[in-house]
């Protein structure tokens, strides 16, 4: 019975650490900021780098404003995210009925995974000046053809492999039920696909919003919270820059806890 | 039946005289295990008593969940045991180990896969810190012993399995240990590797004089090679018997179609409990 | 006959296949916007009207052609992309082996490596320009960011992959840490290293291109806004877009290649190669 407890205690400390540990180390980076010691420490000044209160104080007082830019933002990430893993997962489908051209063709498409998004961005912006008359509206086509750009490449070449990469003697298994490829589609690739399928997500889904971000600096019409954190920025209003990062980082990390919540969902007794 | 009869005793503590050839000696060892989700410790291993001879090949047979790699992990210091005490040569397992005299060859042959097999034979010389000479010369006498000279510059994925777990037993072997702990070592291989590979290591054996501790569960295996097979049962583990194996040496593949083989075999597979 | 069929269907044919496919692609869009805009140039010039931009010596400012105004400043941004690189690269790999030498360093900053590759660093490029005020420093500090996490994940993966049986047969001989780490960890650790590499590679690139765009003090991105913003001949534009799509590509084959000249022997486990970013 003793044993038994001491275990139990010992079990509650791990845990206490995990959580400890890491929130002491935010409550002194915060204790440092406020107090000022990292401005010394990196040679910054409470005018560019202003204290946490302060950037917290912008954000409450123009909340709708920093809401508005919010959602420019995210419908772009969002949109490119879905259009993109959309076309990445239709792209994979084909490569998988056409073998022989298909693998080419996502060796192609893999290697715009290298191009930077800042020679995409300028391009795209030009090409579809003539898609509206509304300045906000052919900007956000622009910008989301930037994110689905970057989200079809990853989600085709994961999704290629969720299709490929079967388990062995499962097609094998398939065969000796005669299935037909329709449904070997459909019972073995599809479910086999799911776990890639979220290898994708986690990379596109911090992608997109980096991506949304960036293009909006190209972007023709001046909306977006990675825009504002420029213009603020060209205004000498580091504060309220500071208070569009923050919330940039804080639709980033809610995007991805958002992800991380539906696959555990979704692959519930797979892992 | 006579001879089978003759043959089973368990060892209990003996007289002093004795002690000078025991090499391990194993007393009331217990080791229990606490799970991470907070259940009751699981008993792995419960009152062990066993003594084990210098030069001896003596099996640790079971089914899976017995403890016998619990006791072989126990005895090599990879596991703390909860109670009893274990003591090689009159000392723990501890100082042992730092004087190198263990040499253990795994189920999976863990060669690194970034060396030749000449380099991976030499890695545990490299860390005692032995002269280059000495090493590149013991290299390829442990080569040789394990018949494979011809594949020395190989990388490991080039060789079969049995060929890989040679090049484990050669490394095990390099540092010239005292004894040699071996847990399942070819439960991964086929049938014909696993013969071949069986003749190689009593062979090896009585060319070196190593005492062997071999953990499998594998009821010829355990027959063909060993001097005794010490049998556990699971839940929790205990010894359940040791039968002695006095087949006559060097053995070949042909006692096995033996009565007497076969009679042993019966005999080993009729002391499980609660199986 | 039958050679020729091979060389036909072989799989860098079906690449040559697409790869004119896409310039296929872009020429008709290419001749469609000739014939529908002003200025084509802008929007999607001729692909031999870029080629032909990059071999002419006409001078595009008083001393440099379209060409060498591209590659004097693409010295100045991949040099703070390299420092940057390099810099993340050491923090990275140092911080992976921190944590997996001390089990503290590990639980208080392996949930800050998982929320900072949530966070969009490239976007916060502007305000580490207002805060170290040097475009130089700036560069090189967002590239090591972008660097440092890939490398710190995907090396941790990497130590943490290292079989039980290998550190036990290590320990079996009481090999000091030393050596654990010299002769075990860090050799089996490095395909999930250059995973890292691979991934940070081009990132380290974009953003020094990206920080270029923010100030005028030149570099690739600075050439590339004032080309838009027609200062200067839009072909340097167009050149641009391609160099720095080609250099992104081949940063990534050159960390393959070092791969390969540093580890010449075959790994067996190639499906546990491909972490992602994220790590598990």
């Amino acid at each position: 019975m003793w044993l038994e407890t001491k275990k139990k205690i010992r079990i509650t400390k791990q845990s206490v650490t995990t959580i400890l540990y890491p929130v002491l180390f935010g409550v002194l980076v915060a204790v440092l900021w406020q107090t000022q010691v990292l401005h010394k420490m990196i040679g910054a000044d409470t005018f560019t780098l202003p204290l946490p209160g302060r950037i917290f104080a912008i954000i409450s007082d123009n909340a709708p404003e920093i809401m508005l830019n919010v959602r420019a933002t995210v419908i772009v990430a969002l949109g490119g995210l879905v259009l993109g893993s959309l076309l990445g997962y239709l792209l994979a489908i084909l490569a998988t009925m056409f073998p022989k051209w298909g693998v080419g063709g996502l060796t192609v498409v893999s290697a715009f995974n290298a191009i930077p998004i800042i020679a995409i961005a300028p391009i795209l912006n030009n090409l579809t000046k003539d898609f509206s008359k509304d300045p906000n509206t052919r900007s956000m086509l622009a910008k989301m053809l930037v994110v689905m750009i970057m989200c079809t490449v990853s989600m085709s070449i994961n999704a290629y492999r969720g299709f490929t990469e079967l388990k062995p003697f499962s097609l094998d298994l398939m065969t000796s039920y005669a299935a037909s490829k329709t449904t070997v589609f459909f019972k073995l690739r599809v479910p086999n696909s799911i776990p890639y399928m979220f290898t994708a997500l986690r990379v596109s889904v911090p992608g997109s919003v980096i991506s949304a971000l960036v293009s909006e600096y190209f972007a023709e019409y001046i909306i977006g919270v990675g825009r504002q954190i420029r213009e603020n920025i060209v205004l000498a209003q580091y504060a309220t820059a500071w208070a569009y990062i923050t919330v940039a980082c804080a639709i980033g990390i809610i995007l991805y806890v958002v992800l991380l919540i539906v696959e555990g969902i979704l692959l519930k007794g797979r892992r | 039946m006579d001879v089978a009869e003759k043959s089973e005793t368990i060892y209990v503590k003996e007289m002093d005289d004795y002690k000078k050839m025991v090499e391990i000696s194993v007393e009331n060892l217990g080791v229990s295990f606490t799970d991470k989700e907070g259940g009751a410790p699981v008993v792995a291993l419960q009152n062990i008593n066993l003594e084990i001879m210098q030069g001896e090949f003596i099996s640790l047979l079971g089914p899976s969940g017995c403890g016998k790699t619990t006791l072989l992990r126990t005895i090599a210091d990879l596991q703390q045991p909860t109670s009893g005490k274990i003591s090689v040569r009159g000392e723990s397992p501890r100082e042992i180990r730092s004087q190198k005299k263990y040499g253990i060859v795994f189920q999976n042959p863990v060669l690194y896969e970034w060396r030749t097999v000449r380099r991976n034979v030499c890695m545990p010389m490299e860390m005692m810190g032995i002269p280059k000479r000495d090493r590149t010369a013991r290299v390829t006498k442990m080569l040789e012993l394990v018949g494979l000279m011809e594949f020395g510059k190989k990388y490991p994925h080039e060789l079969s399995g049995g060929m890989q777990q040679r090049v484990g037993i050669a490394r095990a072997l390099a540092i010239q240990p005292e004894i040699l702990l071996m847990d399942e070592p070819f439960s991964a291989l086929d049938e014909f590797t696993k013969e071949k590979l069986h003749e190689d290591l009593l062979r090896i054996w009585k060319k070196t004089n190593k005492t062997i501790l071999f953990v499998t569960h594998n009821i010829q295996e355990a027959v063909f090679l060993s001097d005794r097979v010490v049998v556990l049962s699971p839940h929790p583990g205990r010894v359940s018997a040791v039968v002695d194996i006095n087949l006559e040496r060097p053995r070949d593949l042909s006692i096995k179609s033996s009565p007497e083989f076969n009679a042993l075999v019966t005999k080993v597979r009729n002391s499980f409990e609660g199986v | 006959m039958e050679k020729v069929k091979k060389a036909l269907t072989s799989n860098k044919m079906v690449t040559f296949v697409w790869v004119l496919g896409l310039i296929g692609v872009w020429e008709i869009g290419a001749t469609v916007i000739a014939q529908s805009k002003r200025t084509p140039e802008n929007v999607l010039p001729h692909l031999y009207q870029i080629l032909d931009s990059v071999f002419s010596d006409k001078l595009i400012n008083s001393t440099q052609t379209a060409l060498q105004v591209v590659l004097s400043n693409a010295g100045i941004t991949l040099i703070r992309a390299l420092i940057g690189f390099l810099i993340g690269i050491a923090i990275g790999f140092i911080l992976a082996f921190f944590m997996s030498m001390f089990k503290l360093v590990e639980k208080t900053f392996f949930p800050y490596l998982m929320i900072i590759q949530m966070i969009p660093i490239l976007g916060m490029a502007p305000i580490i320009l207002a805060v170290t005020k040097n475009i130089d420093s700036s560069r090189i500090v967002i590239a090591a960011i972008l660097t440092f996490y890939p490398v710190a994940t995907n090396t941790l993966a990497g130590f943490k992959a290292v079989e039980k049986e290998k550190r036990e047969l290590m320990y079996s001989i009481s090999a000091t840490n030393f050596q654990i780490y010299s002769k075990l960890m860090v050799p089996s650790c490095m395909p999930y290293f250059f995973t890292g590499l691979k991934i940070a590679a081009p990132m380290a690139i974009t953003a020094s291109i990206l920080v270029d765009t923010l100030q005028g003090g030149g570099g690739l991105g600075t050439m590339l806004s004032q080309s838009l913003k027609h200062a200067m001949s839009i072909y340097v534009f167009w050149q641009i877009v391609f160099f720095s799509a080609i250099i992104g590509i081949l940063s990534y084959y050159l960390m393959v290649v070092i791969e390969k000249l540093l580890s010449p022997y075959k790994r067996i486990k190639k499906a546990k190669k491909g972490v992602s970013v994220v790590g598990d």
